[in-house]
């Protein structure tokens, strides 16, 4: 009877009327219960766990990856096109004003950033620096080499404007012939672009790979306790309660798998260093090695464990509804 | 507290469960529900928790007529119900403290407050010094008394029993039943399933007799004998 007795003096049944403060704090509770459940779920099985982390992360680590090689191959050709100009050269006999005329009429064209007039001297002078051609050249009577127009095109200019400033070059009076030495420069863009449409849309398999991960490892989860399930909603659980607790094992998986990911592209920028640095001391320092910016490894794990949310979602209504069924 | 109101079930394939049952159970109110197996007793329990819905009557708890309710709601109802089964139904990786705890955590009651309830609700089963175990190393009536623990936690208003004792020896279930018998003392609507008469004559209370789904007698406890 003191039982009895007790519970006369404990307060009156909870209130299950939803009010102001009261519902807040319900709120609150009902997701740190959520949050610490689904961590406890995930360290009870650390091999399932585990397996599920590392094939999210190595997926999401792939993209990475091929990020990081286009994005220095990207760059390298930016360091070596940076100077590869259009030549237009002159025809013999022209002389500096005929190449200044020339020159002038090519300035005005929206395709071109810069042009410099070379002459015949300063063609004479390069040859010389170049090693084993100044003895040979102090021997020439007349110096042979034409004027040559050095046409440096706007940056990020499409082929279809070069082949045009090309074309027009050619046409111009004066000029014998034109050598488009950025040509290799615009296939590799091409390339970097075909490169970097595969790099989204393999980022985008991959993605949806690691919310099907996600999802079907919470589908099993959820169909393994699909009693708990039952007896959660008949002691008056709703069903946004007892799915919360795999949306938040769904977010961690791919919190997990994001971080995973980022801790694998660190590790493959690590082991790029060595090789890279031997090829920017090849080149003199004139390319150099980007590694993958901060705001993409920041947004790496964040973007993950918003796919594992999603991943987990989408399976965990229907299968909660499937279990309070069965 | 408890309304059935010329409840009919009848489920898929034509099995008539219920036929115009009418009874009522008060705030403060025991009553047993007896019957021979397939008379009715379960199907009674599970239109009151909504697990099923009465093809006819009217089914009302605290006022509220269980019929219409939205299924966005019966989570809400079902918190006024206290429920206790006859295969307990305990989360069996939990501990004793976890699957009592469960209720008041559905109810968003602050973890301070939770553990001195679910303490209280241990006290009063006898299994306080019990609540870090495995619901596995408790013997099945330690078991089913943990199931009442979670079903009183949250002090409903009503507790209902589904064949409580199944389980258990004559001595173990007369305790268990002594627990009922001390929830409706404090104002609690308790209504149990059982087919066990003997117990049901030791326990003086109300009984309600059903018979192939039809009410057949309702014995006032004093009339108990």
């Amino acid at each position: 009877m003191n039982a009895v007795r007790e519970q006369r003096r404990q307060p009156e049944p909870e209130k299950t009327r939803r009010s102001g403060p009261r519902h807040v704090s319900a709120w609150r509770e009902h997701h740190v219960w959520s949050l610490s459940i689904s961590l406890r779920r995930l360290g009870a099985r650390p091999l399932g766990t585990l397996l599920t982390v590392a094939v999210m992360g190595v997926a999401l680590a792939l993209p990475l990856a091929f990020y990081l090689l286009l994005g220095n191959v990207q760059r390298m050709g930016d360091a070596l096109g940076r100077n590869q100009s259009i030549s237009a050269f002159m025809k013999p006999g022209q002389n500096g004003a005929m190449a200044e005329t020339a020159a002038s009429a090519l300035r005005g064209r929206p395709e071109v950033a810069e042009i410099v007039v070379r002459t015949p001297k300063d063609g004479l002078d390069e040859l010389a620096e170049v090693q084993g051609f100044s003895g040979s050249l102090q021997s020439l009577d007349v110096n042979p080499l034409p004027y040559v127009l050095s046409v440096q095109p706007k940056p990020g200019l499409p082929v279809e404007q070069v082949d045009r400033l090309v074309e027009a070059m050619k046409a111009t009076p004066g000029v014998d012939m034109v050598q488009d030495t950025g040509a290799w420069r615009q296939r590799l863009d091409a390339l970097l672009g075909v490169g970097s449409r595969a790099v989204s849309l393999l980022a985008l398999l991959l993605g949806i790979a690691a919310l099907l991960v996600v999802g079907n490892t919470i589908r099993v989860d959820i169909q393994s306790r699909s009693a708990e399930i039952g007896v959660l909603l008949l002691i008056g659980a709703s069903r946004p309660f007892v799915r919360r607790p795999y949306l938040y094992a769904g977010i961690w998986l791919g919190l997990l798998a994001g971080i995973l990911a980022v801790v694998l592209a660190v590790v493959l920028e690590l082991a790029m260093a060595g090789p890279v640095g031997r090829l920017t001391a090849a080149y003199d320092g004139s390319v150099s090695f980007g590694g993958l910016p901060a705001w993409l490894l920041l947004s790496v794990p964040f973007a993950s464990a918003l796919l594992g949310w999603l991943g987990a979602r989408l399976v965990s209504a229907r299968q909660i509804r499937r279990a309070a069924m069965a | 507290m408890i309304g059935f109101d010329l409840v009919s079930k009848r489920y898929e394939g034509d099995h008539q469960a219920l036929t115009d049952v009418s009874f009522s159970v008060e705030a403060g109110e025991m009553a047993f529900v007896t019957g021979h197996s397939g008379a009715g007793k379960s199907t009674l329990l599970k239109l009151l928790a909504m697990i099923e819905r009465p093809t006819n009557g009217v089914v009302t708890l605290d006022g509220q007529k269980l019929n219409t309710v939205r299924p966005s709601d019966i989570p809400r109802i079902r918190r006024k119900l206290g429920m206790v089964f006859q295969d307990h139904r305990l989360l069996m990786d939990r501990t004793v403290f976890a699957n009592v705890e469960l209720p008041l955590v559905i109810a968003g009651v602050a973890p301070a407050d939770r553990g001195r309830r679910v303490r209280a609700a241990l006290e009063k089963v006898g299994l306080l010094s019990y609540e870090k175990q495995l619901p596995g190393s408790l013997s099945t009536g330690e078991q089913q008394r943990v199931g009442i623990a979670r079903a009183i936690v949250a002090k409903p208003a009503v507790l209902i029993a589904d064949e409580p004792t199944g389980n258990l020896d004559p001595q173990l279930a007369m305790e268990i039943m002594g627990l009922f018998a001390e929830f409706q003392q404090v104002g609690t609507a308790v209504l149990v399933a059982s087919h066990d008469l003997m117990l049901i004559k030791r326990m003086k209370k109300r009984v309600v007799v059903l018979d192939h789904g039809k009410l057949v007698a309702d014995v006032p406890a004093t009339e108990v004998v």
